[in-house]
């Protein structure tokens, strides 16, 4: 790439100033401010219906590492994003990989069919699978002969929120891994089928190092929006039975919107924000490190 | 490109056109018309308090006020429309907002001055979010008390903010159908414990592989609802001697609890996987018996008027009477909204003296909400003397107990511990600890007293 | 031989899952013309018994969602449409533009793609309510009109114009404003195509904060109806059997029909991510 010059005319000093300017206004009334706004608060006691607002130093912080529901919000959040984004990219990859291959016709069909549940709205498609999940009436358990409550039986409530979020999500990981493969040159392909390499070598080292970056992309932004998800738990169960559903983010909401702590609601988010890091961190050293 | 970008900003136009048009027609049709006429001829309500319809509100200038509730909204609406047929400047808008996120919705509603709800109703759980926007009622308290006893509970600082219009408590509905298909009489009414576990055994049904097809009681999603109470029988309050301190782990509730859980996994009278809200089992009819409260009946007569249902008294463990059978807690009347104009509050304030001296009003709520009235005028009223209610519960009401305006934290944990020792095993002695320690915290930031001191055989 | 084996193998797998995704839907679309005894009934069956469709005719009566489904698509529009602007123009100026502190600037946009919804709607909240900005479409629209994630795609998108083809155009005297309107943009199309696509659906999906702005019924947005819907009718499944058909099935049809465009427009803004 050729180093470009610098800014000459006065209209393009013009464009830079206005582009510039509002994106740094922009981003400071929404963003700089509310996360100061967030971090001060988490050091109060912050009830805005009856305006408390008193200095309480870290108690939020040790309240909140001592709250029981805190930290199994933390590990179903957890466990629900690595879970989610793994079969996303893994269901994701391998259909694309399928579909991209010579011996399949009809993919428009397919692709069509599988971005389907991306396109429809979650909280309709959340309650559709709540009455699925029903133990009397859904379709699971009659379909399969089945006598399990999904949504309130701990082993499986969590594990039947997951299977609905990767059945709706994942069709955009195909989507974009197929565009990914359509996009790699041939000729790699010619020189490893010259080479000898069978199938599973040829996808191993050639296909998939190829694929990093779309992997880095999917990756990224499904950690992202699995670390906030909430919608299904405040359809489906409410964060029951007990507390076995809740997630971090569903957690934030119960205690913003509902019991109105607005500052120990803020320590939480905090503490998201800082998870959303040092995943995005983890994903970007684990496929950094494949580059060698 | 571009006729993508002219095809978006079309729709856009389209759409606020739509939206400005359809903006006008709904402040068109909601104002009422001038009223002139301030002498209509009418008779003067009430007993203490009462409401004379003779007089002009907002000057008969037509003004238009919001009232949310979360339920039976049809009812509440023919109240509103009683009153503007008094007065046909006022123009009453029920909105129905669901009880999931009421509260929720409901304070940040009310921080928006004159275009918030004037009037909402209130449940008592959730008087400490709400206390703060409200402005007292202008009656004088003495009259109210004369009128409605209960009253007295509900003073703050010499003012009455919201009061009970009527008073309701747990019984048992029986689905009558399912009971003579099992063989049982009239006769078979249980009144303890042990009858109850018997006639339930009969109504429940299993299929060829031992899968339950009816269960005989079904507390499915309202363990919470039913076990806060039942642990007077057991002999414990629900909060300590100086009402600030739960009791949701002591004996009483323990044993209650534990009692719960037995008649589904002892005596397999009802399965915690079979019609998982137990309400809407008994509809269907797939669940012969079901604990509910007064408002229960407004519910069948909405949701299931095919079923053919009758109602029990709650049983106790030795038929005689017992320290307390039971709570009872109250149905609030609405509060003001203290941030709406001054136009709306005189509204807002003189449909409140309408809506309590009417006898009308008062039986309409006791009757489509399944309660005992709280005016103590009513209580032989013809109309209310044959309630499932007042029939039921009517002549033991004095052996129920009301707990105070309990912050909803209470049921809130029971709900919790309730699905953590049913679905998910934990231990009960565990699950009631747990659920006691949160109230206990939330109740300190609540400045909650119990009002159990209160009920006359609290010696006992 | 082999191929065919393969080939058959890939259908039956594809052909399985393309069912499993396919079939809540038509369990759904048939369910919704079923009576609520019906859908309740220890008995089940796929096809209704005797169909109905009292449960539409009963929604539209009782809950307008034909409203909110206008609702939702005229903010999901008005929100993509300024989205694609300010993602283009910023793009572009990362994207094209020497200068300094640039790359501060896009390391900090991307940055913000990492702050969750939860830490910024306490604070937004309060700031809307001070401003007194709530049960306006201003409250659901100011928050979104920058895209950490448009501008990103944006300068992906216009470092793969040629300088040569706006030099040329400078050259011919035009001014940066008309470059940028007559001949940059039309060059995006397909990154364009995507941010619409995912920024429609995101606006589309929002539930929070629709939720906490809007109270008139008649501005309502077509999630939060949903949730409104079943609040008030918990035990009408066939009423949110119709109510979930209305807010699916149109959005599938305009999928189907533009659904080349989808595809070319997510693939060509993520491909280079």
């Amino acid at each position: 790439m050729f180093k470009r010059r610098p800014l000459q005319s006065k209209s393009e000093v013009w464009m830079r100033n206005i582009a510039m300017g509002f994106l740094i206004i922009y981003m400071t009334i929404f963003l700089i401010i509310p996360v100061v706004i967030v971090i001060a608060g988490s050091f109060h006691q912050w009830n805005p219906l009856n305006q408390t607002y008193n200095w309480i130093g870290l108690d939020n912080y040790i309240r909140m590492f001592s709250y029981p529901t805190f930290w199994q919000s933390m590990g179903n959040t957890v466990l629900f994003c690595v879970i989610v984004v793994f079969f996303r990219v893994a269901l994701g990859l391998a259909i694309a990989y399928a579909l991209n291959s010579k011996l399949m016709k009809h993919k428009t069909l397919f692709r069509t069919i599988f971005y389907m549940p991306t396109v429809t709205p979650l909280v309709a498609v959340a309650y559709v699978w709540k009455i699925m999940y029903n133990p009397q009436f859904g379709l699971i358990d009659n379909l399969f002969g089945l006598d399990i409550n999904w949504l309130f039986d701990s082993k499986f409530a969590l594990p039947a929120l997951m299977v609905m979020t990767i059945w709706k999500d994942f069709g955009y990981a195909v989507i974009l891994f197929l565009s990914g493969l359509l996009s790699l040159p041939s000729d790699c392909y010619e020189s490893a089928s010259i080479d000898g390499a069978n199938a599973w070598q040829t996808f191993r080292y050639i296909t998939l190092p190829l694929l990093k970056p779309t992997m880095l992309f999917v990756v990224v932004t499904s950690i992202i929006s699995y670390l906030q998800a909430y919608v299904p738990v405040l359809v489906m169960t409410t964060g029951g039975p007990g507390t076995s559903t809740y997630l971090s983010s569903y957690l934030v909401y119960d205690q913003a919107f509902k019991q109105y702590n607005f500052g120990f609601a803020s320590a939480i988010s905090l503490f998201i924000l800082v998870l959303t890091a040092i995943f995005t961190v983890i994903s970007f050293k684990v496929t950094g490190a494949n580059e060698s | 490109m571009k006729r993508f970008l002219s095809f978006c900003l079309a729709l856009v136009l389209v759409f606020s056109l739509a939206g400005c048009s359809s903006g006008g027609s709904e402040n068109g049709t909601s104002t009422g018309k001038q009223d002139t006429q301030a002498d209509k001829g009418m008779e003067v309500m009430g007993d203490n308090v009462t409401y004379d319809p003779n007089h002009l509100v907002n000057d008969g200038e037509p003004i238009t006020i919001d009232w949310w509730v979360w339920a039976t909204e049809d009812m509440f609406r023919s109240i509103a429309e009683a009153y503007q047929e008094i007065h046909p400047n006022v123009t009453i808008n029920v909105i129905n907002n669901p009880w999931d996120g009421f509260f929720t919705k409901l304070p940040l509603a009310l921080q928006r001055d004159e275009e918030g709800p004037t009037l909402f109703n209130v449940h008592n759980s959730y008087e400490h979010l709400l206390l703060n926007y409200m402005e007292p009622y202008d009656i004088d308290t003495d009259e109210l008390i004369a009128d409605y006893p209960s009253a007295s509970t509900h003073l703050i600082d010499g003012n009455v903010y919201y009061m009970d219009y009527g008073l309701s408590t747990g019984m048992y509905y029986y689905n009558k159908d399912l009971w003579a298909e099992a063989g049982l009489t009239d006769d078979d009414i249980p009144k303890t414990w042990d009858e109850f576990i018997e006639v339930a055994q009969k109504l429940t049904k299993f299929d060829e592989n031992g899968n339950m097809v009816q269960a005989g009681y079904n507390y499915n999603n309202y363990f919470n609802s039913t076990v806060i109470g039942l642990n007077y029988q057991f002999g414990d309050n629900l909060f300590s001697a100086d009402g600030k301190e739960s009791l949701a782990d002591g004996e009483g509730m323990k044993e209650a609890t534990t009692f719960l859980i037995d008649l589904y996994e002892k005596y397999h009278v009802g399965d915690k996987d079979f019609g998982t809200n137990y309400d809407q089992s008994f509809y269907q009819g797939q669940s012969a018996m079901v604990f509910a409260w007064g408002f229960f009946v407004g519910n069948l007569a909405t949701n299931a008027p095919d079923i053919n249902y009758g109602t029990f008294e709650i049983p106790t463990q030795d038929g005689e009477t017992p320290y307390a059978y039971y709570r009872y807690n109250g149905e609030s009347t609405p509060g003001i909204n203290k941030n709406a104009t001054d136009a709306q509050k005189e509204v807002a304030q003189d449909f409140i003296r309408f809506y309590l001296a009417s006898d009308d009003v008062q039986i309409k709520l006791s009757q489509d909400g399944g309660l005992i009235p709280a005016k103590s005028s009513l209580m032989d009223a013809p109309e209310l003397k044959d309630t499932p209610i007042v029939r039921t519960v009517g002549p033991h009401i004095d052996r129920y107990i009301w707990p105070g305006a309990m912050p909803s934290t209470v049921e809130n944990n029971l709900k919790i511990a309730g699905e953590d020792i049913l679905y998910n095993g934990k231990d009960v002695a565990d699950a009631l600890k747990t659920a006691a320690d949160t109230i206990d915290i939330d109740l300190a930031n609540a400045d909650f007293t119990s009002s159990e001191s209160l009920y006359a055989y609290y010696e006992e | 031989m082999k191929h065919k084996i393969l080939r058959t193998a890939l259908y039956i797998v594809l052909a399985l899952v393309g069912v499993i995704t396919v079939f809540p839907f038509v369990w759904m679309v048939l369910s919704s013309f079923k009576t609520n005894g019906e859908i309740q009934s220890i008995v089940q069956t796929l096809l209704p018994q005797e169909a109905i469709v009292d449960n539409y005719m009963n929604l539209q009566q009782t809950f307008d969602f034909l409203r909110y489904f206008m609702n939702s698509i005229f903010i999901a529009v008005v929100v993509t449409v300024i989205v694609i602007y300010t993602s283009c123009l910023c793009g572009y100026v990362l994207g094209k533009y020497q200068f300094k502190g640039k790359n501060v600037i896009f390391g900090f946009v991307m940055m913000t793609m990492m702050v969750p919804w939860s830490v910024t709607i306490i604070p937004r909240y309060t700031m809307f309510m001070e401003a007194g900005l709530q049960d306006t479409y201003i409250s659901l629209i100011l928050p979104v009109m920058v895209s950490g994630f448009g501008i990103f795609m944006m300068k992906q998108n216009m470092e793969s114009i040629p300088d040569e083809l706006i030099e040329a155009a400078r050259m011919d005297g035009s001014n940066e404003f008309q470059t940028f309107h007559k001949l940059v943009l039309p060059l995006c199309k397909n990154g364009i195509s995507a941010i619409a696509i995912f920024q429609f659906l995101w606006v589309w999906e929002d539930y929070l904060w629709p939720y906490l702005m809007i109270d008139s019924e008649k501005k309502q947005l077509l999630a939060v109806g949903l949730t409104l819907f079943n609040g008030r009718y918990s035990t009408d499944y066939g009423g949110l059997f119709a109510a979930t058909t209305i807010s699916i099935l149109p959005v599938i049809i305009v999928y189907v029909i533009f659904q080349k465009r989808f595809v070319a427009g997510v693939a060509a803004g993520a491909v280079k991510g």
